[in-house]
């Protein structure tokens, strides 16, 4: 990566970008490249930076974003322009694998990406061009021509093949595009580069383990990718730690230590009341059902199972007696055993600054998610995703902690509507998936027209779904979930994700399935997120949509 | 001045006139083509499909040759003995011989001496199948060399394939329609042999809107080598029939069929001015104009060289052309991305430039001054050579006012540049010219400003370097310029003005300078 002219760096409006963004940031620190920082919430973002850019630069990072379209057919390059893609958004256009000149890809070696083969999508076009070259270059007919005998079957036999690849071509193609899903985090691999220069420090390795807790948090991963991945970092965690193993240095020279430990799956509980935080994580509530009067009833009994008194379990976790908290990881898990919820351990890294400041990696994806998304208009469209970006840094405490006031009324919001859908029924099966639509009106209904907070609700309410029906048949399904966007418009975003199973390869078919309902309704639609799988569509449209989604999956 | 001959009149000396520039134009291609033919032969021609569907006995025999190869004297055998039946399984293996794509034993066929028998077999009007072998045979034959399709003429063939232009089989009268072409197209001799066997009117009747189109195709292509080939030209009273006829074809949607119809018409053109007037009377020529600006190369090829064929005629002519639009199309020619495409426009122009000064000024008027500059600046060089002829009969005539916006449009740096070209033709046309801006500026009382900007756009050097041009000529021509007005006292009063600061002294001349 040897940038002797300034770069773009377009960057994507979620957290592991952002953490591939900071670390390359600090890359381009150390070797003194200039750069203009672009954010791209979308497509339409991206081609106007492009647009807007490509005159003065010739070279574009794009972080978690391009990989997954033909980049050169829909921005048109120069020549000479040259994009370097990190992106986990899988799979990656096969057109931007095959490019090796304008097209530079970041991706792990070690990813599974099933790329077909160059020979069985790309056909050298000398063959086709020759008929068509020697018709169409103009030259003088020839005075005599010989009739010939084996051209008429020989021509069959080139078209038939030709068809059949073409057939098998489409077949590839479409086995190889059918699902959407994410390899690599973009900061993990951003900091593999940095290992390979041997410039990754402390800070780079922190922003690399929050982008991988961002896909887990966010459940773009499965559970296999990410205990893989954090054995990965776990090791570069000791290596750049493990002198404050040794008590006595247990201050480290900038005052930073990470450490890999097996925490409690629940949400922002050491900046929150134990209490607020088992009530508003989407796996406890889930799984005592804690939208029931039963279910509030069951939460009451866990507590008592534990022993922990009501008083202590609602103030403020940093509040908590010393003693109670002791041993207060292993006496959750061994009552949560006991209700049910086997996976509250775990595998997770933590970071201290210093003696006072401690927070768990999933802290920072949700205060920093939340900064991203904040609906508050605080100043022009990018001030989010810069506040956000800033977060990251050691230096933002205040940031942080905005962030992680902001998240708490994200997840609370969240809870309160995933319990409020439940309760009123909202969840309907449509045969081929389940569907939940929003009404305009919805208390914080404005918060989930934004796209990360709007998958976080639909993940968790599926979730809860899935615990409180008793028709087997729906729980293997999928859901669509819908939120009015923009009401002057008269436009609902809707999302679509897939069934939540313990084995989930947690691959989704909405983003293709979206697309050819749009194209067979001709409803006006925007496919511009980079999750494919999320799109935005008039509200008048939305039914002919439905219906078409609902005839195409059935 | 006039056309190529301007071209001559420039070159007295070299002594080539007008043709046997032309010609070098036409035989260079015809070598190319020659080189790829083996390789095109392959994929020019196309098998409509009517004929596998109209010819039921095509896939029968198919599978009765796998069972029966025959060697050459089982077909000797059975092609002059009695069974028919025998007749057509060897008079199809023949087929088969002659079809194949590599190599085919057209001599060793020859030399059985079954020719004339074959041709017998044309007329059995009760045996399609064996004509339909026997023609296909025959054509396959005519396709070789001069002497290949000799054997097949002297075989007797021409009535026979004439008389089957009207078979009730189509497939049978298309496969005839191909043999004459390939008889046709082998030169003059037998083109006008097959005129004279009154080929035209039964081969024009096959021409109706029912026609299948790659039956038109053939067609179309087998009037081109009735149309083609000049020492003789074809006759008129032939050319006269066949022209309605393209006329209507050139209307077609087909494009193929549209090519051949343009390459029939730029054959006729091909020729003396009375021979351009029979097409130019037809009217066809905004029919022309508007191919020219075709998108497809096979199209746009043929009718910009009609077109430019067209221009080679006389004044009124010319003008013919010019009201029907050729130079609103030619800007985007002179700009295609096919040097050859670039080059017959370029032609094309230098001929429009050899006209009257009130076509130069349409051609000005029309625009054409500001891609030709790119052309000459830009443009591949074989069209660049074809550009330094527009400006060359330009600038001899022209009017002073026009050699000013000839100037003025920018044309004198990248001609300047092409002196350092290796081609002393090009050079001394160039030189040509340059003498020619000087007469101009001698006329407004502007020489040394024009000397002035030569010098200033590194043009003096160039000439002065021309003074050791191995060719003489070039050496004499580059002399007489240098001689006449660059080595006057003004010269010698300017030099020290040039060591110093000289470029920017004359650019600051240059603004009120007229040109």
């Amino acid at each position: 990566l040897l940038f002797l002219q300034r770069v773009v760096l377009l960057v994507a409006s979620d957290v592991d970008a952002l953490c591939a963004c900071k670390i390359l940031q600090a890359l381009f620190q150390c070797d003194h490249v200039q750069y203009t920082l672009v954010p791209v919430a979308g497509w339409q973002e991206l081609e106007t930076a492009f647009l807007e850019h490509k005159d003065q630069f010739k070279y574009f990072v794009l972080i978690n974003c391009g990989a997954n379209v033909d980049l050169l057919e829909i921005l048109q390059p120069e020549e000479d322009t040259y994009f370097f893609v990190c992106d986990s958004h899988r799979p990656i256009n096969v057109v931007n694998v095959y490019n090796d000149t304008q097209i530079k890809l970041l991706v792990k070696q070690d990813d599974d990406l099933d790329i077909p083969a160059y020979d069985d999508i790309f056909r050298d076009e000398e063959e086709e061009e020759e008929d068509s070259e020697n018709e169409s270059d103009g030259s003088e007919p020839l005075e005599k021509r010989r009739r010939f005998e084996e051209e008429v079957i020989e021509r069959t036999m080139k078209r038939r093949q030709r068809r059949e690849w073409e057939a098998r071509r489409r077949e590839i193609l479409f086995d190889y595009e059918q699902y959407e899903y994410h390899g690599t985090s973009s900061a993990m691999v951003m900091f593999d580069l940095a290992w390979i220069m041997s410039k990754d420090l402390n800070d780079m390795l922190w922003w690399a383990i929050v982008g991988l807790t961002d896909q887990w948090v966010q459940d773009k991963i499965t559970q296999m990718k990410y205990v893989t991945d954090i054995g990965i970092l776990q090791r570069h965690v000791s290596r750049h730690n493990h002198r404050n193993e040794d008590e006595e240095n247990s201050l480290s020279i900038d005052c930073t230590r990470i450490a890999f430990e097996y925490d409690l799956r629940l949400a922002l509980y050491q900046h929150w009341s134990l209490y607020e935080s088992l009530c508003n994580t989407s796996y406890t509530s889930a799984s005592l059902k804690l939208w029931s009067v039963q279910g509030q009833k069951r939460l009451q009994e866990f507590l008592a199972d534990m022993g922990l008194p009501l008083k202590q379990v609602k103030q403020k976790f940093n509040s908590m007696d010393i003693s109670l908290k002791e041993n207060l990881r292993e006496m959750i898990e061994e009552s949560a055993n006991k209700f049910g919820m086997k996976d509250l351990r775990v595998q997770t890294f933590s970071i201290h600054f210093g003696f006072k400041n401690k927070f768990s990696a999933s802290d920072i994806v949700y205060a920093t998610t939340s900064l991203m998304e904040n609906i508050e208009k605080e100043g022009p469209e990018t001030t989010n995703f810069i506040k956000a970006l800033d977060s990251l840094s050691r230096g933002n405490l205040d940031k942080l902690h905005q962030g992680l006031d902001l998240a708490k009324k994200q997840l609370r919001a969240i809870q309160q509507t995933v319990a409020s859908c439940i309760c009123t029924n909202l969840v309907i099966s449509q045969g081929p998936f389940l569907y939940c639509s929003l009404m305009e009106g919805t208390p914080d209904v404005k918060l989930f027209s934004k796209p990360v907070s709007l998958c976080l609700l639909s993940k968790y309410l599926l979730k809860s779904f899935v615990c409180s029906t008793k028709n087997k048949r729906c729980k293997l399904l999928p859901l669509v979930m819908a939120a009015p966007m923009d009401v002057e418009q008269g436009t609902v975003i809707m999302v679509g994700i897939p069934p939540e199973t313990e084995s989930s390869d947690k691959k989704n078919f909405f983003g293709r399935a979206f697309e050819k309902a749009a194209e067979s309704t001709r409803s006006r639609t925007l496919h511009n997120h980079f999750e494919m799988s999320i799109i935005e569509l008039k509200t008048e449209d939305r039914s002919k949509f439905l219906d078409a989604l609902i005839s195409l999956l059935s | 001045v006039r056309k190529h001959r301007q071209h001559r009149n420039l070159f007295k000396n070299k002594g080539k006139d007008e043709t046997t520039l032309r010609r070098q134009r036409v035989e260079v291609s015809v070598e190319l083509r020659k080189a790829k033919k083996d390789e095109q032969i392959l994929k020019r021609r196309n098998i409509s499909i009517h004929l596998e569907e109209n010819n039921p006995f095509l896939g029968q025999h198919k599978a009765d040759e796998v069972i029966i190869p025959l060697s050459l004297d089982e077909i000797v055998d059975a092609v002059n003995g009695e069974d028919t039946h025998l007749q057509l399984l060897a008079t199809q293996a023949t087929r088969r011989i002659l079809s194949r794509q590599k190599d085919p034993p057209i001599n060793q066929i020859i030399e059985l001496g079954i020719i004339p028998r074959m041709v017998e077999f044309l007329d059995c009007a009760d045996n399609a199948a064996l004509q339909f072998e026997a023609a296909w045979a025959l054509t396959n034959i005519a396709s070789g060399t001069s002497e290949h399709t000799r054997a097949v003429v002297d075989g007797g063939a021409i009535p026979a394939f004439i008389s089957l232009l009207s078979s009730p089989h189509m497939h049978i009268s298309e496969q005839s329609v191909w043999a004459l072409g390939n008889i046709a197209g082998d030169g003059p001799l037998y083109r006008d042999a097959l005129i004279a066997c009154n080929v035209i009117p039964p081969l024009l009747a096959l021409v109706s809107p029912a026609t299948p189109v790659g039956f038109l195709r053939n067609i179309t292509w087998t009037l081109s080598n009735l149309c083609r080939n000049k020492n003789p030209c074809p006759p008129l009273h032939a050319v006269q029939k066949i022209l309605p006829v393209l006329l209507i074809l050139l209307q077609h949607e087909d494009k193929d069929v549209i090519s051949d119809s343009c390459w029939a018409i730029s054959y006729l053109t091909d020729g003396s001015n009375d021979r351009i007037q029979v097409v130019v009377k037809t009217g066809i020529l905004p029919r022309l104009v508007e191919l020219m600006d075709s998108p497809d190369l096979i199209v746009m090829t043929p009718a910009l060289r009609a077109i430019g064929n067209v221009v080679t005629g006389t004044d009124q002519q010319t003008q013919e052309a010019i009201n029907a639009g050729v130079l609103t199309v030619l800007p985007r020619l002179l700009r295609h991305t096919k040097p050859a495409i670039q080059k017959e426009a370029a032609w094309t122009l230098s001929n429009i430039a050899a006209g009257p000064p009130q076509q130069i000024q349409q051609l000005v008027s029309c625009g054409l001054l500001p891609p030709l500059v790119e052309l000459l600046d830009k443009g591949d060089f074989k069209a660049q050579k074809e550009a330094v002829w527009v400006v060359a009969n330009f600038t001899t005539g022209g009017t002073v006012d026009q050699v000013v916006e000839l100037v003025r449009s920018g044309v004198l740096k990248p001609l300047l540049n092409l002196l350092l070209a290796k081609d002393s033709k090009t050079i001394l046309i160039i030189l040509d010219t340059i003498s020619n801006l000087f007469l101009a500026a001698e006329k407004l009382g502007e020489t040394e400003k024009l000397c002035l900007l030569v010098e200033e756009l590194h043009g003096l050097e160039k000439i002065e370097d021309l003074q050791n041009h191995e060719n003489d000529m070039v050496y004499r021509a580059a002399l007489a310029i240098i001689e006449k007005y660059f080595s006057g006292e003004d010269s010698t009063d300017l030099e020290p003005q040039i060591g110093q600061d000289g470029l920017y002294d004359f650019s600051v001349e240059k603004q009120d300078f007229n040109f």
